[in-house]
C-alpha cells in the first residue's frame, strides 16, 4: 500500500478560511481538499469562497429571525420590513448569485478543455476499470490503474461496457459519468506528484463501494519510462514458485479470462494482468498488492466483492494459492 | 349611477380577469428557456454548425423576450396602479383590489421572469462554442 | 383560467343565480332563530353522520380520508427512517458487515423511493385533504369519494412497494433507477418500483386535481383571489407543478415496462435506445418533485407565521409570485442533476443559471416571513420553534444548493455525501420540520386537543440536534472523497470518524420522532379539549367546532378579508348559528356551494356522495391490475383491468351529475341557486379539463422521445427501417376527426333538444373511434419493436392511441347510456360536455401522433 502523502500549499491557501484549514487537516489521498491538480486547485479555492460567504449569509438571516423573535419581539417599522423584502429577497441575492454564476460559467469548459497529446481510454466494467493508453505504436492495455504525467493535461475518453459508472479522482478534478454506447470526455492535470485514489461514482450494482484504482501522477521521465516497460509483453517466470503458479494459472483457466501478453492466455472478460505485479492495488482497490493479497483475492473473490464474476478458488490449497500469488506479483 | 362608476365595473368586471395572465410573463421565460436548450442540441450534437451565429441569434431571441416581458411588467404595474391608489397590498375583498392585486402579481412575476432570463443569457455570452 | 371557456358554447341548463348577492350587512346581523337553528343543525348532523362500527371504513369524509391518509404517509415514513437507521449502522464503521451489499442497495433504494413517493408528495395531498376544506370554509372536497379512492390505492400500492424488502426482492438499483443497471436487473424489484409506483403517481394526480378544483371552485362566497388564504395559492401552485411534472415520469414508466416484460429496447444502447432519456424523463419529474414537496410545507409556515406575530402576512403579493415562479422555474432545473453527462457545456450553463435563478423567489419568501415577524407583536408557540428550526436548517440546504448548481463545482460534489447533506438539509428543513410544525400547530383541529408542550420541546431538541450531528459531517466525507450509496468503505481515508459522528446523530433524531409519535399517539388520553381558537389564529380553519361535529363548517360564511376572524368579531357566532349560506339540509342530503374561479360568485349547489364500499372495491381491482404484471400473470391482471374499470362506470352511473329532483333550491340569505351545472360552470367539467393537462403532458413525453432519440443519434430512424402504414395511419386520423366531430356534434344537437339525433351520433362516434384504433394498431403491424428502439417508440406511440380511443369510445357509449335512460338529458347534459371537452384533447393528440407516425419518419430520413 501506499503512503500518505503529505505537502504544502500555503501560497493557494493563504486567503483561506479557518474552517478550511481545519478541513484540510484531515484531508486524504481521495480528498477534493486537498488538491494536486489545476483543476482541483481551481474547485477547493471556489469551495472556500463559497463556503465562507453561505456561513456569512446564514449568519444574517438566522440572527435577523432570532432577533425579531427573541431578542426584540416589539412591531418595528413596516418600511424597513419592505426594504428587507425587496433588498434581501431580491437585490442582493440577484448581485451576489450573478457574480458567482459567472465565475462558474468562465470555468465551466475547463474539465473538458483539449489535453497536451496523451490520450488514455478507460472503460468501466462491473466493477472494474480497462485502461489503454494510446501510443503512436498501438494501445497499450492496463487495468484498474492510471498512470499519468505531471504538469502535463491528460485526456480521458470515457465509456462502460453494461451499466453507467463515473471516473472520478477527487485529488485531481472533477468527474464525468461513462455511459456504454456513448463516448464522455474529461481532461485532468496532476501538478505534483504523487498517488491517489479515485473511485466509481455513478451507482453500477452490488460492488459499487469496491470500485476504485489507484492513480500515480510521475514525473514526464519516469513516466515514459513506465509505459515503455508497461507496453512490452510478460517476462518469463522467475524461479521455481513462479512457475508452478504459471501452470497452476494454465491448469485452472485462469487465461480463459485473463489477457498476459506474451504468453498463450489471452482472456479478454477480466483485467489485463501483463504486469500485475507493478500495480499498486488489486480487485480495483479493494486490496493492496502485497503477495498475500493475491492469494486471498483469488480464494475470495465473492467474499471480498459482492458479485463479481471471478468465481473464488478457495478450493486450491495454500501453497497452489502462494504459487499462483508468487507468479502474477512477479508480472511486473 | 354615473358613466364613470359603470366604466369602473367594466373594467373590475370577472370575465375580464384570467389567472392565466399572471402566468404570461413565466411562459415567456419557459418559452426561451426551451428555445435555448433545443437549439443548442441541434446546432451543438445534431447538425454542427457555426456556434458563434447560434450565440448571437439565440441572444437577439433573448432580447426579444425581455422586451416582451417588460411591456406585460409594464401593463401589470398599470393594472396594480399603486402610484394612484397608494395602494401595496390590495387586501380587501372587493373587485377592485382583486384586480389591482392580480396587477400586482404579474408585475412582481415578471421581475422574476426577466432576472430568469438574463442568467439563462449568461451562458451565450461566456461559454464559447459547443464543448 | 376565467370561467367562460373557449370550449363550450351557451349552455342550456344555466339559469343565473335567484335572489340577492351579495349579501348586505343588515341581513348578515339580522339574529337567528334559535329554535330553528337548533332543527336545521340537527338535519345537518344527520346527513354528514360518520358510518360507525366496521362501516367507518366506508366513509369518504375528508376529515376521516385525510387522517387515515396521513397517518398511513407518517407510517411508511418511520418505515423509511428504520431502513434509514439500518443505513447508518452498516456505515457507521468501515468494511462492516453488518448487512450484505444486496440488502443494503435494498435498503438505500427503498429508504429514497418510500420517503419520496410513500411520504413526501402523499403527506402533502393528505394535509391538504384534510385542512384545505376547513381553510376555505368548505363542507368537504368536492370529489370525496376519488379521495377515498386515492387514498385505497395508496395504501394497496405503498404496501405492496415497502412490503417488497421483506421478502428481499425489493428494488436494488437507486430510486433514480437508471437503466441499464435496473432494466437488466434480474429479480421482480424493478418492476415492483415501476408498477406500484405508477399506481400511487396516478392517485396522486387525481388527488393534485382534486385539489386544484377544490382551490379554484369550492372557496366561500366573496373570497376572491386576492383573499385567500396563502395555503390555497400553494395548493394551486403545486397541484398544477404535479400536473405537468408526473406525467413525464408515468410516461417514462411506461416505457421501462415496455422493456422489462417485452423486451423493447427503448434504454438500451446496442438497439438504438438511450439511458439518457431515462434520466431525462425521470428528472423532468425529480426536480419538480422537491419544489412539490417544499412548497405545501412553506405554505404550513405562511399560515403559522402571521398567528405567531399577530397580524397579516407582509408581502402576500410577493409570496404568491414566489410560489408562482418557483413553479415555474423548477422546471428549467433538472439537468442540474446530469451535470455530468457529458451534455455540451452550454446547455449545462443554461440549467445552471436557472437552478441559480430559482433561489430568488425561494428566497424572497422567507425574507417575506421575517419581514412579517418584524412588523408583528410576537407571541412565540410551540409550532414557531419547529419553523425557527426547519428554517435555520433549509436555510444552510439551500445555500449549499446554491454551490451545486454552480456545475463545475457540482462536477467534484455530484454523487458524493456532500450531496446526501445538501438533500437531507433542505428536505428535513423545508419539509420534516414545517409537516411537525404543521402536527402541532393543527392538531386542535384534528383531535379537538393539543399535544404536549414539553415532550414538543424535548422532541425538537433531539431531532434538531441529532440531525446536525448527523448530516453536517456528510458535507465533509462527501468532500473528502466518499461517494454515495457505497455499502461499506476502506478505511484510512479520512471518513472513518465522520461516519461514526452520522451513525450516532441518527439514533439521536429516531429518538425524537420516537417521543413525537408518543405525544401524537396518547395527547388525545392525556389532555383535555382545547380552546377553539387556541393560537388565536386569523383564518377560517378556526371557526371549526370542539368537539367534533361533521359537517366541516356549520353554515358557509360570506367572506370579504383574508384574516376573517380577526377583522370580524361575529363571524363565529353567526356562523355558528347558521345565519350564512348551507345552514340546513331540507332532504338531509350532504352539498355544498360551488362558486366561480376569480370572485367567487356562488354558482350552483353541489350534491357531495356519502360513504361507500365502491372506491374500496375500485382500488383494489385497479390495484390488481398494476401488481399482476408484476409477476408476468398477465391474464389475472387484464380481468382485474376490466373489473375495475367496470366497478368505476357503475360507481359514476349511480351517484354522479343524476339530474336534480328540483331546478333551484335555497340556500340562506335570500339566494336561490341552481342544483345542477354542466361545462365550464361544473367542478366536474374543471376536473376533466385538468386531468386532460396530465395526460396530455404525458403523450407529449412520448413525442418528445421520438425527437430526443432523432437529436441524440445520428443513426435514428436507422437505414432500412420499416415505417408505420401511412395509408392505414391517415385512415386512422381521420377516423378521430371525424368521432371528434361526431361527440361535438351530439353534444350541439342534444342542446338543441334533439337527444335521439345525438344519441345516433354518439353510437356512431363510438364505432368510429374503435376504428381508429385498429387502423393505428394496423399500421404498425410490420414493425418489430424488439429490434430497434425506434420500431418501440412509434408502437408504443401506437399503444397510448389505441387506448385513449377505447377510453373514448366508452365515454361515448356512456353517454349515449347516458341519454338512453334519462341519466342524460337536453337541460342535464354534464356528462356529455365533460366527454367533449376530453375529446377535444384526445383529437388533437391523436391528430400529433398520426403527424409522428406518418410524416415523421419521411422528414427524418
Amino acid at each position: 500500500m501506499t503512503a500518505r502523502r503529505w505537502k504544502s500549499k500555503a501560497g493557494t491557501r493563504a486567503g483561506a478560511s479557518c474552517a478550511l484549514l481545519l478541513l484540510a487537516a484531515c484531508s486524504g489521498r481521495q480528498s477534493a481538499l486537498d488538491p494536486a491538480g489545476e483543476d482541483a486547485e481551481t474547485l477547493a479555492l471556489m469551495f472556500t469562497v463559497m463556503v465562507t460567504a453561505a456561513a456569512i449569509l446564514w449568519l444574517c438571516l438566522n440572527g435577523l429571525f432570532f432577533y425579531v423573535t427573541r431578542v426584540s419581539p416589539r412591531r418595528m417599522s413596516r418600511k424597513l420590513a419592505n426594504g428587507l423584502v425587496i433588498g434581501g429577497g431580491i437585490l442582493m441575492p440577484l448581485v451576489l448569485i450573478g457574480a458567482l454564476l459567472a465565475w462558474g460559467l468562465s470555468i465551466l469548459p475547463d474539465h473538458d478543455q483539449p489535453g497536451d497529446g496523451l490520450v488514455i481510454r478507460v472503460q468501466g466494467e462491473q466493477w472494474w476499470w480497462r485502461v489503454a493508453y494510446e501510443t503512436p505504436e498501438g494501445d497499450v492495455i492496463s487495468a484498474n490503474e492510471i498512470r499519468m504525467p505531471v504538469g502535463e493535461r491528460v485526456s480521458f475518453v470515457l465509456d462502460s461496457h453494461r451499466v453507467i459508472h463515473s471516473f472520478w479522482i477527487p485529488s485531481l478534478g472533477g468527474k464525468m459519468d461513462m455511459f456504454p454506447g456513448r463516448q464522455t470526455n474529461l481532461s485532468l492535470r496532476a501538478d505534483e506528484a504523487g498517488i491517489y485514489r479515485g473511485q466509481c461514482a455513478e451507482f453500477c450494482g452490488a460492488s459499487h463501494a469496491w470500485m476504485a484504482f489507484e492513480v500515480e501522477a510521475m514525473e514526464p521521465d519516469a513516466f515514459d519510462a513506465w509505459l515503455a516497460a508497461e507496453a512490452a509483453p510478460a517476462g518469463p517466470p522467475d524461479g521455481g514458485a513462479e512457475a508452478i503458479g504459471r501452470q497452476i494459472f494454465a491448469r485452472e483457466g485462469c487465461g480463459g479470462c485473463h489477457e498476459i501478453r506474451g504468453t498463450e492466455f489471452q482472456g479478454q472478460v477480466g483485467p489485463d494482468l501483463t504486469h500485475v505485479g507493478s500495480r499498486h492495488s488489486l480487485g480495483a482497490g479493494r486490496l493492496g498488492a502485497r503477495l498475500e493479497d493475491f492469494s486471498t483475492w483469488i480464494a475470495h473473490t465473492d467474499d471480498l466483492k459482492p458479485g463479481v464474476e471471478m468465481p473464488p478458488f478457495d478450493h486450491l490449497p495454500q501453497e497452489e494459492l502462494t504459487a499462483l500469488a508468487a507468479y502474477l506479483k512477479g508480472l511486473q | 349611477m354615473t358613466d364613470g362608476k359603470d366604466a369602473e365595473k367594466h373594467e373590475f368586471r370577472e370575465e375580464s380577469e384570467s389567472l392565466w395572465r399572471i402566468a404570461f410573463a413565466p411562459a415567456i421565460w419557459a418559452i426561451h428557456f426551451v428555445v435555448c436548450y433545443a437549439w443548442v442540441s441541434l446546432v451543438c450534437v445534431k447538425f454542427g454548425g457555426d456556434p458563434a451565429v447560434m450565440r448571437v441569434s439565440l441572444l437577439a431571441i433573448s432580447a426579444v423576450a425581455l422586451a416582451a416581458i417588460a411591456w406585460l411588467g409594464w401593463r401589470a404595474f398599470r393594472q396594480w396602479n399603486v402610484r394612484d391608489t397608494g395602494d401595496f397590498t390590495n387586501p380587501e375583498g372587493e373587485a377592485e383590489d382583486r384586480h389591482e392585486f392580480l396587477g400586482h402579481a404579474a408585475f412582481l412575476l415578471a421581475i422574476i421572469s426577466a432576472i430568469g432570463v438574463i442568467y439563462v443569457s449568461m451562458p451565450l455570452i461566456i461559454i464559447e462554442g459547443c464543448r | 383560467m376565467s370561467d367562460t371557456s373557449r370550449f363550450d358554447g351557451p349552455s342550456s341548463a344555466d339559469p343565473e343565480l335567484e335572489g340577492i348577492y351579495p349579501p348586505t350587512a343588515e341581513m348578515i346581523a339580522e339574529p337567528m332563530d334559535p329554535e330553528l337553528s337548533r332543527a336545521q343543525a340537527e338535519r345537518l348532523s344527520r346527513a354528514w353522520a360518520t358510518p360507525t362500527g366496521w362501516r367507518y371504513w366506508s366513509s369518504v369524509n375528508n376529515t376521516e380520508v385525510g387522517v387515515w391518509y396521513t397517518l398511513t404517509a407518517f407510517c411508511f415514513m418511520l418505515l423509511a427512517g428504520l431502513m434509514a437507521l439500518l443505513i447508518r449502522l452498516q456505515l457507521a464503521v468501515p468494511q462492516n458487515d453488518l448487512v450484505s451489499a444486496d440488502l443494503f442497495n435494498q435498503l438505500f433504494t427503498m429508504h429514497g423511493s418510500a420517503m419520496m413517493f410513500l411520504f413526501a408528495v402523499p403527506i402533502f395531498e393528505s394535509v391538504s385533504i384534510l385542512i384545505l376544506p376547513s381553510l376555505v370554509g368548505a363542507r368537504d372536497m368536492p370529489f370525496p369519494r376519488l379521495s377515498a379512492f386515492g387514498y385505497w390505492c395508496f395504501l394497496i400500492g405503498g404496501i405492496f412497494v415497502i412490503g417488497s424488502i421483506f421478502f428481499n426482492v425489493a428494488p436494488k438499483a437507486g430510486w433514480f433507477m437508471y437503466p441499464p443497471l435496473a432494466t437488466e436487473d434480474p429479480g421482480p424489484g424493478s418492476d415492483i418500483w415501476l408498477l406500484g409506483l405508477s399506481f400511487i403517481e396516478v392517485a396522486s394526480i387525481a388527488a393534485a386535481v382534486e385539489l386544484i378544483v377544490g382551490a379554484l371552485k369550492c372557496r366561500p362566497p366573496g373570497m376572491r383571489v386576492n383573499i385567500m388564504p396563502l395555503y390555497a395559492w400553494y395548493v394551486l401552485v403545486v397541484g398544477g407543478m404535479i400536473l405537468f411534472a408526473f406525467p413525464p415520469l408515468i410516461a417514462g414508466d411506461l416505457l421501462f415496462e415496455l422493456e422489462r416484460s417485452f423486451d423493447w429496447p427503448f434504454f438500451d444502447p446496442t438497439r438504438g435506445g438511450d439511458p439518457l432519456l431515462w434520466q431525462h424523463l425521470f428528472w423532468i419529474f425529480g426536480h419538480p418533485e422537491v419544489y412539490i414537496i417544499f412548497l405545501p410545507s412553506i405554505a404550513i409556515a405562511a399560515m403559522i407565521v402571521p398567528t405567531v406575530a399577530q397580524r397579516p402576512i407582509v408581502g402576500y403579493s410577493w409570496i404568491v409570485l414566489s410560489a408562482v415562479g418557483t413553479g415555474f422555474i423548477s422546471f428549467g432545473l433538472w439537468v442540474h442533476h446530469m451535470f455530468t453527462t457529458g451534455l455540451p457545456n452550454i446547455s449545462l450553463g443554461f440549467f445552471s443559471a436557472a437552478s441559480e435563478a430559482v433561489v430568488i423567489p425561494t428566497g424572497i419568501q422567507l425574507f417575506a416571513f421575517v419581514a412579517t415577524l418584524m412588523v408583528g407583536r410576537v407571541k412565540l408557540n410551540l409550532p414557531m420553534l419547529w419553523i425557527a428550526g426547519g428554517l435555520a436548517i433549509f436555510t444552510a440546504g439551500g445555500l449549499t444548493g446554491v454551490m451545486l448548481a454552480i456545475a463545475p463545482f457540482d462536477f467534484q460534489a455530484h454523487d458524493t455525501y456532500f450531496v446526501v447533506a445538501h438533500l437531507h438539509y433542505t428536505l428535513f428543513g423545508g419539509m420534516v420540520f414545517p409537516i411537525i410544525a404543521g402536527v402541532y400547530y393543527y392538531m386542535p383541529l384534528i383531535s379537538k386537543k393539543l399535544m404536549s408542550k414539553r415532550l414538543g420541546r424535548w422532541s425538537f431538541w433531539l431531532i434538531f440536534s441529532g440531525f446536525n450531528i448527523t448530516f453536517l459531517p456528510m458535507h465533509l466525507s462527501g468532500l473528502l472523497g466518499m461517494p454515495r450509496r457505497v455499502f461499506t468503505y476502506p478505511g484510512g481515508l479520512g471518513w472513518d470518524i465522520w461516519n461514526l459522528v452520522s451513525t450516532c446523530g441518527a439514533f439521536v433524531i429516531a429518538a425524537g420522532f420516537a417521543i413525537f409519535m408518543f405525544d401524537l399517539l396518547t395527547h388525545g388520553r392525556r389532555s383535555a379539549l382545547t380552546p377553539r381558537n387556541p393560537w388565536g389564529g386569523g383564518t377560517l380553519e378556526w371557526t371549526h367546532d370542539v368537539p367534533e361535529a361533521n359537517w366541516g363548517v356549520r353554515s358557509i360564511p360570506y367572506i370579504t378579508s383574508r384574516y376573517p376572524l380577526w377583522d370580524d368579531p361575529n363571524l363565529v357566532e353567526r356562523m355558528d348559528a347558521g345565519r350564512y349560506y348551507l345552514g340546513d339540509s331540507a332532504e338531509e342530503t350532504r352539498e355544498t356551494i360551488v362558486t366561480s374561479v376569480i370572485d367567487a360568485r356562488p354558482l350552483y349547489i353541489q350534491p357531495i356522495t356519502g360513504p361507500t364500499w365502491i372506491t374500496l372495491v375500485a382500488a383494489a381491482f385497479t390495484g390488481g391490475a398494476f401488481i399482476f404484471p408484476t409477476f408476468h400473470m398477465y391474464w389475472p391482471a387484464g380481468i382485474c383491468g376490466v373489473l375495475a374499470i367496470c366497478t368505476i362506470i357503475t360507481w359514476l352511473w349511480r351517484d354522479t351529475a343524476r339530474p336534480p329532483k328540483t331546478h333551484m333550491a335555497d340556500v340562506g340569505l335570500g339566494l336561490r341557486l341552481p342544483t345542477y351545472a354542466s361545462g365550464s360552470r361544473s367542478a366536474g367539467w374543471w376536473a376533466m379539463w385538468i386531468t386532460m393537462l396530465a395526460d396530455s403532458t404525458a403523450f407529449a413525453s412520448l413525442i418528445f422521445s421520438v425527437f430526443y432519440y432523432w437529436t441524440a443519434h445520428p443513426d435514428f430512424p436507422p437505414a432500412g427501417s420499416a415505417h408505420p402504414e401511412l395509408m392505414l395511419v391517415a385512415l386512422a386520423g381521420i377516423c378521430v376527426a371525424l368521432a371528434w366531430g361526431a361527440t361535438f356534434g351530439a353534444r350541439e344537437v342534444n342542446t338543441h333538444g334533439r337527444p335521439g339525433l345525438a344519441r345516433a351520433l354518439l353510437g356512431g362516434g363510438a364505432l368510429l373511434s374503435l376504428a381508429a384504433a385498429s387502423f393505428m394498431t394496423l399500421s404498425v403491424t410490420d414493425l418489430s419493436p424488439k429490434t430497434h428502439a425506434y420500431p418501440a417508440i412509434l408502437s408504443a406511440i401506437t399503444i397510448w392511441m389505441g387506448v385513449h380511443s377505447a377510453l373514448g369510445a366508452l365515454m361515448q357509449l356512456y353517454c349515449l347510456a347516458g341519454s338512453t335512460f334519462g341519466k342524460l338529458t337536453p337541460r342535464y347534459d354534464a356528462d356529455l360536455r365533460n366527454v367533449t371537452l376530453y375529446w377535444h384533447f384526445h383529437a388533437l393528440a391523436a391528430l400529433i401522433a398520426a403527424a409522428t407516425l406518418g410524416l415523421v419518419p419521411l422528414m427524418l430520413t
